[in-house]
């Protein structure tokens, strides 16, 4: 008894010390944009000073700049409207269909994924050109709702072949003894397959959350105006003026713009698999 | 029942972001006399707020309601281009550089505007003719320029007896002292344009070439080229560390103010953002008049002017701003002087600028017999030449030959490759 | 009365309920209903700009002018560029190895997560922290780290005794620029490996281990046999994924080295908008964002095909 948990103990701790290496990766970058987003200007530009430190004392003013000098909040607002409204339809259109394509015959199948995927390969660096007249046709220019409606062209993909991966992982039998059991295969489906699907749901949706939070080039060219435009943009825009970049305040952006997810996907997928882990073994 | 509330979710939130969407729209339909310019975001955070200013004004005196939005420089292009796409957005747009000709079947013709501005301020500058000037007509309003120049650290300077350099190969005697100081010169030669910028100029002081005025004829296999090159060379070995090969538009102002840069080849910039950011540094740097060479005094611009897009359907209320902000004497000089000498005035009587007055450092700037161009000279700019440049295709050769191709084989990679854009 | 109706409109709606139901369960309606949600806002929304970015790929297009249809000319063009075949190999190196990396170290971190942990919540969100990072602002940390008048990369390196000051000018030379795009661009994918694959193992019923355990069974045969197999969909849908992604990067190289050293970093979509939009010629750009169109095609439907048959 006693023996085991010793081995079991020496094995956490190796599992961690194989950690370190992957976490000091992961979060070496983000501790040195955190730092030098609290240092002064002339500490920024000092080149004899160690970076790793702030030692001419910590400031606030690149965040007190980019909070209230810029129209940061609003861009925030902005990018969070749109992140979670195109994630939520992505998410819903992506499941039903990415079950259809895991799970039922029908003809064409194979020609729906493949078409619904191919639209992914046209790389948006290009595809936003004419995607700006479709924005137009339908009235939308300049204004973020644009985003809401185009997000959804590259999230539902993602979506739909994300979660075929998961279906796919799903045992077939789970699903029929349920059917045998009188259930229609809808009920089967919300109630067994989606269950313990939920990792890959989470997943899905964390990604796509993501993948909207991030986007770019939509944003930059479908919207102008400071009430409309997102979080990436308008700092992008309002910190890098010519050949100046205000350093401080851009990584105080990147500070911003991530630790409040990261905090929400903690609780949540944690939430989730850990939950589901426990349901899934029975 | 939890897939239909799921599907009524799914609908009632489509119908409500229809809804908004239309809430959202509604304002565009009604709009006779509303304008929207879309401008960069000027290096000075000042100047944008004073155009602002002027805007409200504007509406007060015309009625005319503008809205004014802005964007980096790095991202005109594709925002551009997707106007252009679409046929909607802006009506007016603050172009840089060439982009006139790229542009030139979507802009209005705005030559009777430009008569009236030269009228009024005397002549537009010659590079700023040559960027906004497209063939036989105005296809965007001339407004301010940024010129490169010389940036050194007067400090360092003094402190070792330096003379200012006022040629290039000046720049190759201090620089070698400079470097010994442990304050080498900072020339990029990287896949930039400041690279684009400081190569043009030593090219054209020494009477080389990339294409020839006939917009056709490749010129870059000359001797004058391989002077260049051979200066390049030296200045790299003697003057400059390897990490110029890395660098981008920001990288020399950067080293500059961080105090190791003795030289650079820059505008303003780096001095102006050294005392608004406080840096130790700020004192020590001073510009110096552009350089010489063998075959004169010339120097890299970057103008800017105001297009209109065709498709706009507010022509006139559109000229209306540029008579505004550029024609009117007094709005015009507030908003040079609102850009701390980033921008500078680009017609002929107005050279003498009160700006230049608001610090020593930028007596300078007013530039006396120094030749401007802009990318491409003495070339027409026209879609291949700025194919050429944009390939970084001056960039590379240097790079190349920097790090060990031989002078010759570097010339005739460039000249292969730029007869195949003219060729294409 | 009233009630009489009402039980007739019960009676006749109970029928249509359980016709409804019944319809519902067979697939070749489900099917198509489940896609078609999907299927209409790709056709309304993707259809036409899809459409014209294979017409600009083939025709002459130049921003704002009238274009004419050119067959294959751009694609023929491109391949005689020196520029264009750096760049195409570069895609190749870029991609080949980050994607590797990203496998490999993924998978590892994955199964690594999946142990029992003492900072669970810490640990995984500080994984996922490079993916949420704004990319914009987070590739402009990353070229301030590679930046040699600061790089806290070198000081880093030479604190620690790893490398001799001054250290490699990473973004100025060939080889050390592609390391460092690559490097930037795994630590910006690792994340999404290293969840998704997470994902996947949770799912794996313990069971299945436990009896190969007591079969005696190691580990290394436990991966093998039963993880990795398990596995397999999603690690296929993961990296097919990431190839794409990959392929079409921009912003690291785009803010890291603008492609160069001479193009020696230049991507698919780098040198795009250098040529589509920099310089206006939306064919060339397009067909250089197209070249690879139709082989990827072709792996996302033999993909497809493999994933469908994997779990029958």
């Amino acid at each position: 008894m006693i023996g085991y948990g010793r081995r079991r103990l020496a094995r956490k701790v190796l599992v961690h010390l194989a950690l370190v290496p992957f976490l000091a990766f992961a979060l070496f970058p983000f501790f040195y944009m955190a730092v030098t987003s609290l240092k002064t200007d002339r500490e920024l530009y000092d080149r004899q000073a160690v970076p790793l430190l702030i030692s001419q004392g910590p400031t606030i003013e690149h965040y007190t700049k980019l909070l209230w000098e810029t129209a940061f909040l609003t861009w925030t607002k902005n990018s969070l409207l749109v992140t979670l409204i195109s994630t939520t339809v992505s998410l819903v259109i992506g499941t039903i269909a990415a079950y259809a394509l895991a799970r039922l015959k029908f003809p064409g199948v194979g020609s729906f994924g493949t078409g619904i995927f191919v639209t992914y390969l046209v790389p948006t660096s290009l595809l936003f050109l004419p995607l700006a007249q479709v924005v137009n046709w339908l009235g939308l220019g300049d204004s973020k709702w644009s985003l809401v409606v185009t997000y959804p062209t590259f999230l539902v993909p993602f979506c739909t072949w994300l979660l075929m991966g998961y279906f796919r992982t799903v045992p077939k039998e789970v699903e029929e003894c349920a059917m045998v059991d009188g259930a229609t295969r809808l009920q089967a489906l919300i109630r067994i397959v989606l269950p313990i699907a939920v990792p890959g749901l989470v997943c899905a949706a964390l990604f796509a959350f993501t993948l909207s939070w991030n986007e770019f080039i939509y944003a930059l060219t479908f919207t102008s105006s400071s009430e409309e435009i997102t979080a990436s943009v308008g700092v992008t825009s309002e910190l890098i003026r010519g050949d100046i970049y205000y350093w401080g305040s851009l990584m105080a952006g990147a500070v911003l713009g991530s630790v409040p997810i990261v905090i929400l996907y903690v609780f949540f997928l944690d939430y989730y698999v850990s939950g589901l882990t426990a349901g899934a073994v029975k | 029942m939890d897939c239909v509330s799921r599907r009524q979710f799914l609908t009632t939130s489509t119908a409500a972001l229809a809804g908004l969407a239309v809430l959202d729209r509604a304002p565009a339909l009604g709009q006779a006399r509303e304008i929207t310019y879309l401008c960069w975001n000027n290096f000075s955070p000042g100047s944008d707020k004073k155009l602002a200013e002027i805007g409200q004004r504007f509406t007060k005196d015309t009625g005319i309601k503008i809205r004014i939005d802005h964007i980096a420089h790095a991202q005109q292009a594709a925002k551009f281009a997707s106007e252009v796409q679409s046929q909607a957005g802006h009506d007016l747009v603050e172009m840089r550089m060439h982009f006139p000709w790229l542009y030139e079947g979507q802009l209005v013709d705005v030559s009777d505007l430009v008569a009236e501005l030269e009228k009024k301020h005397g002549a537009v500058m010659s590079s700023a003719k040559e960027a906004a000037f497209v063939k036989t007509v105005w296809r965007a309003a001339p407004q301010y320029h940024a010129l490169f120049l010389p940036n050194y650290r007067e400090d360092l300077f003094k402190k070792a007896g330096l003379k200012v350099p006022d040629t290039w190969e000046d720049v190759y005697t201090v620089g070698k002292e400079l470097k010994k100081m442990g304050h080498p010169v900072g020339i990029p030669i990287s896949q930039n344009y400041d690279t684009i910028s400081t190569g043009s100029v030593v090219l054209w002081c020494y009477g080389a070439m990339e294409v020839d005025k006939d917009g056709k004829t490749v010129r870059i296999n000359s001797p004058e080229t391989a002077q260049v090159v051979e200066w390049y060379k030296k200045v790299f070995r003697d003057c400059m560390e390897p990490e110029v090969l890395s660098w981008n538009d920001a990288s020399n102002n950067q080293t500059m103010q961080a105090g190791k840069s003795g030289w650079i080849h820059n505008p303003v910039s780096t001095y102006i953002v050294a005392k608004r950011k406080k840096l130790v540094t700020a004192d020590g740097i001073n510009h110096s008049r552009s350089l010489t060479g063998p075959a004169g005094r010339h120097e890299v611009d970057v103008p800017r002017s105001i297009g209109i897009w065709k498709f706009s359907k507010n022509v006139e209320p559109a000229k209306e701003w540029i008579r505004y902000l550029l024609g009117k004497r007094e709005v015009y000089n507030e908003y040079i002087i609102s850009g701390e000498a980033f921008n500078l005035p680009v017609f002929a009587n107005l050279q003498d600028h009160p700006v230049l007055k608001t610090d020593p450092k930028y007596a300078t700037l007013k530039g006396e017999g120094v030749h401007y161009h802009i990318y491409g000279w003495p070339a027409p700019p026209s879609d291949r030449v700025q194919l050429i440049t944009n390939s970084f295709i001056l960039p590379n050769m240097l790079a190349k030959a920097v790090t060990g191709t031989p002078t010759k084989e570097a010339i005739a990679w460039a000249e292969g490759e730029m007869k195949k854009i003219m060729a294409g | 009365m009233a009630v009489g109706q009402l039980g007739v409109a019960r009676a006749v709606r109970l029928p249509l309920r359980a016709r409804v139901r019944e319809l519902l369960d067979r697939e070749q309606l489900l099917g198509p209903l489940f896609v078609t949600p999907a299927l209409l806002l790709l056709v309304l929304l993707v259809a036409y700009p899809f459409a014209m970015a294979i017409y600009f790929a083939l025709s002459n297009a130049f921003i704002g002018r009238p274009s004419e249809f050119v067959g294959l000319r751009n694609f023929i063009a491109l391949w005689q560029s020196d520029a264009f075949r750096q760049t195409f190999q570069n895609a190749f190196v870029f991609t080949g190895s980050a994607v590797a990396a990203k496998v490999v170290l993924g998978t590892a971190l994955a199964l690594l997560l999946n142990e029992q942990l003492w900072f669970k919540r810490m640990i995984r969100g500080s994984v996922l922290l490079p993916w949420v990072i704004p990319t914009a602002l987070s590739t402009l940390g990353w070229w301030w780290m590679f930046e040699p008048l600061y790089s806290v990369v070198n000081w880093t390196g030479t604190a620690l005794g790893l490398i001799d000051p001054p250290g490699p000018n990473w973004l100025g030379q060939k080889y050390y620029a592609m390391m460092a795009v690559v490097t930037v661009n795994v630590w910006r994918g690792l994340p999404f490996f290293a969840i998704t694959i997470l994902a996947g193992l949770v799912a794996i019923p313990r069971d299945l281990y436990e009896a190969a355990a007591a079969d005696g069974a190691g580990a290394v045969a436990r991966f093998w046999y039963i993880t990795l197999p398990l596995l397999r969909p999603v690690l296929a849908i993961v990296v097919l994924f990431s190839t794409i992604f990959t392929f079409s990067d921009f912003n690291i190289v785009y803010v890291l080295t603008r492609g160069g050293p001479i193009n020696s970093t230049h991507l698919f979509a780098t040198l795009a908008r250098q040529i589509g939009l920099e310089s206006g010629r939306i064919g060339e750009g397009a067909a250089i964002s197209l070249y690879l169109f139709p082989v990827l095609v072709f792996v996302v439907w033999a993909q497809l095909r493999f994933v469908r048959r994997q779990a029958y």
